[in-house]
């Protein structure tokens, strides 16, 4: 797309459009104001005391910082271990999702077989339905099977749901992506005797490395933040990821009443999703606004 | 032997897939509703325990008031908080987009909330702004000296739902704004050019290009806050931790308790066919509004 660059020289008229626009100038400034607010307010609890809270002065560090918030709220109230899990989940599930989804969309994609238009319109139509159309059978039949007494097979459930939510989504946010390789390069591997698959993993995918990471972005941050599947299928407290301990946290507030361990553990939790996106935002908004049809 | 090996790869990419995708989406969907017609005392229940039970699950939740109510909140919160959240993110998307600086950081910004566990989001509005003694509404009217705003209890029973919504529509404006951006993005700047020349003003300009235009994405738009108001459950969960009450509860809260029972909501029994019900009517809720949808906003022959 071109622009039109007004030239520089009739400042004054681009001093009148930026007034104009002040309105807007001021809603923005207003909305993002109000998240500094609450983000810097929320930082500042976590560092001071419940008392400090309570008497509505966090800012003043009265009774100094309070950095063992932090190590209360990461060793004594668990976030450690919730932490950790969650890593684990959703590390391990993006890269399933990836290993899975990106040969299916290929497939999917570029070639024709029978049933492979049936296929993508199914994997269109079930990213609409909720998700407890799916889940009511899934746990009769995961708890029959007794797979939620034990631990290991509990965690290998949770990954296994995560994966098996994400691949419509996953499947058809890749397809776009494979939409715009020519098949130039599979042929050329073709004629060298290189077998499809090899050629695939080894010429296509890398050429698909926007999509991939992208999608792997928005995977990991649904599955780092995930609360619905895991409240369903978690069965011991070691088991759980960030959103769900974060909040058993809050309904156990009324009795340890560590106010402040609670702000530091939901700047823990807070953490990790909001430095990929200081550094990925780009991708994220470009990945939003790029794949979408009106 | 192209084709041959061809046919092997498909093969293995497609097969093992494609049955997973069956085994957790198609077969359970097919399954819930079949459940919906039985009742199901015990989730893990073996079929030869189930009792067939007609259309009587959805008759009993229609009969229930709690369940009832359910459903009001929803539609309030698909009404009202769609009309906010379409509209403030649609002001948004059109103020980023005439010429403002810092536009990149300022849709950043807004967008912010959709990465954060929404758990951690809801404890600092429930904790922080709607904090009755040190919150930041309370401090913030006050030092206005609008002390009726100051005075009120945004988490008693009268102002808990409209606390609740204000903070989930705040969340979800980001999202939705992104989507009317690449719609904007997508209208050729000469409409606007030649509207300049003929004299129409900015808010004839919206009018008259921008929204019609836009039509396309405010049916995307619709459909998409549907799905997520049916899927309305953490934020309801989190303002009313304990259990369900009558302001906040969603269909999914009682879905969840349906499942689960709950020990002292107005005896809720156990029953997982009535929540397969609950399933399928959000389900059909969805269905719903897409075909509403789709016939209400026609496309009219603008291409662009």
């Amino acid at each position: 797309m071109e622009k039109v660059k007004t030239p520089k020289t009739i400042s004054r008229y681009s001093m009148n459009q930026q007034l104009k626009l002040l309105p807007g100038y001021v809603l923005l400034v207003t909305w993002v104001g109000f998240t500094t607010v609450v983000l810097t307010w929320v930082i500042a609890a976590s560092l001071s005391t419940t008392g400090a809270i309570f008497k509505g002065n966090v800012f003043a560090f009265a009774e100094g910082i309070h950095p063992e918030n932090y190590t209360r709220a990461w060793v004594s109230s668990n976030v450690s271990v919730f932490f950790v899990n969650s890593l684990l989940y959703a590390v391990v599930s993006c890269v399933l999702l990836i290993l899975i989804c990106a040969p299916y969309s290929y497939a999917l994609q570029r070639f024709h077989f029978p049933g492979g238009k049936l296929i993508k319109t199914l994997l269109a139509a079930t990213t609409g339905v909720p998700v407890i159309m799916v889940i009511i059978p899934l746990y009769m039949i995961i708890a029959r099977m007794g797979l939620l007494r034990y631990e290991m097979s509990n965690r290998i459930v949770l990954i296994v749901l995560f994966v098996a939510t994400k691949i419509p989504y996953t499947t058809i946010f890749l397809m776009a992506y494979f939409e715009n390789i020519s098949r130039s390069y599979e042929e050329a591997a073709a004629i060298d005797g290189c077998h499809p698959i090899k050629a695939f993993w080894k010429i296509v995918f890398p050429m698909v490395e926007g999509g991939v990471v992208t999608v792997t972005i928005f995977n990991f941050i649904n599955i780092w933040n995930e609360y619905f599947l895991s409240l369903l299928f978690v069965n011991s407290d070691s088991l759980r990821p960030v959103a769900l301990g974060l909040f058993s946290m809050i309904n156990g507030m009324q009795y340890s009443g560590d106010w402040s361990g609670l702000f530091a553990s939901v700047i823990i939790v807070f953490l990790p999703t909001f430095i990929l996106y200081v550094f990925l935002s780009k991708k994220i908004v470009g990945g939003l606004t790029g794949g979408v049809k009106g | 032997m192209f084709m041959k090996r061809n046919r092997s790869m498909i093969l293995a990419f497609v097969v093992p897939s494609t049955l997973l995708f069956l085994a957790t989406f198609i077969y359970p969907i097919i399954r819930t509703i079949i459940m919906s017609f039985f009742s199901i005392q015990e989730i893990t229940d073996s079929m030869g325990k189930w009792h067939f039970n007609g259309i009587k699950n959805y008759i009993d939740l229609l009969g229930n008031g709690l369940y009832r109510q359910s459903w009001v909140n929803l539609f309030k919160i698909f009404f009202i908080g769609g009309i906010i959240t379409l509209g403030i993110s649609l002001i948004m998307a059109v103020v980023l987009k005439s010429g403002i600086h810092g536009k990149g950081f300022f849709q950043a910004a807004i967008y912010l909330p959709n990465v954060i566990s929404a758990v951690a989001m809801a404890t600092m509005w429930i904790q922080y702004v709607f904090n009755s003694s040190y919150g930041l509404f309370t401090n913030l009217f006050r030092a206005l000296h609008l002390d009726f705003l100051a005075n009120i209890q945004w988490l008693d029973a009268g102002h808990k739902f409209w606390a609740l919504l204000l903070s989930y529509c705040f969340g979800m404006i980001g999202h939705f704004m992104l989507i009317w951006v690449s719609g904007i993005e997508r209208i050729s700047p000469d409409y606007y050019e030649a509207a300049s020349i003929d004299g129409a003003s900015k808010v004839e300009q919206f009018l008259f290009i921008t929204f019609p235009l836009l039509k396309g994405i405010l049916r995307t738009n619709i459909i998409m806050w549907s799905i997520s108001v049916s899927g309305f459950f953490i934020w309801s969960k989190l303002f009313s931790p304990i259990s369900a009450d009558t302001t906040t509860v969603v269909p999914m809260i009682y879905m969840y308790d349906k499942l689960f029972g709950a020990e002292n909501v107005d005896k809720i029994s156990r029953d997982a066919g009535s929540a397969a019900a609950i399933g399928v009517m959000l389900c059909l809720f969805i269905v719903i509004i897409f075909t509403l949808v789709n016939r209400c906003i026609k496309d009219d022959d603008l291409e662009f």
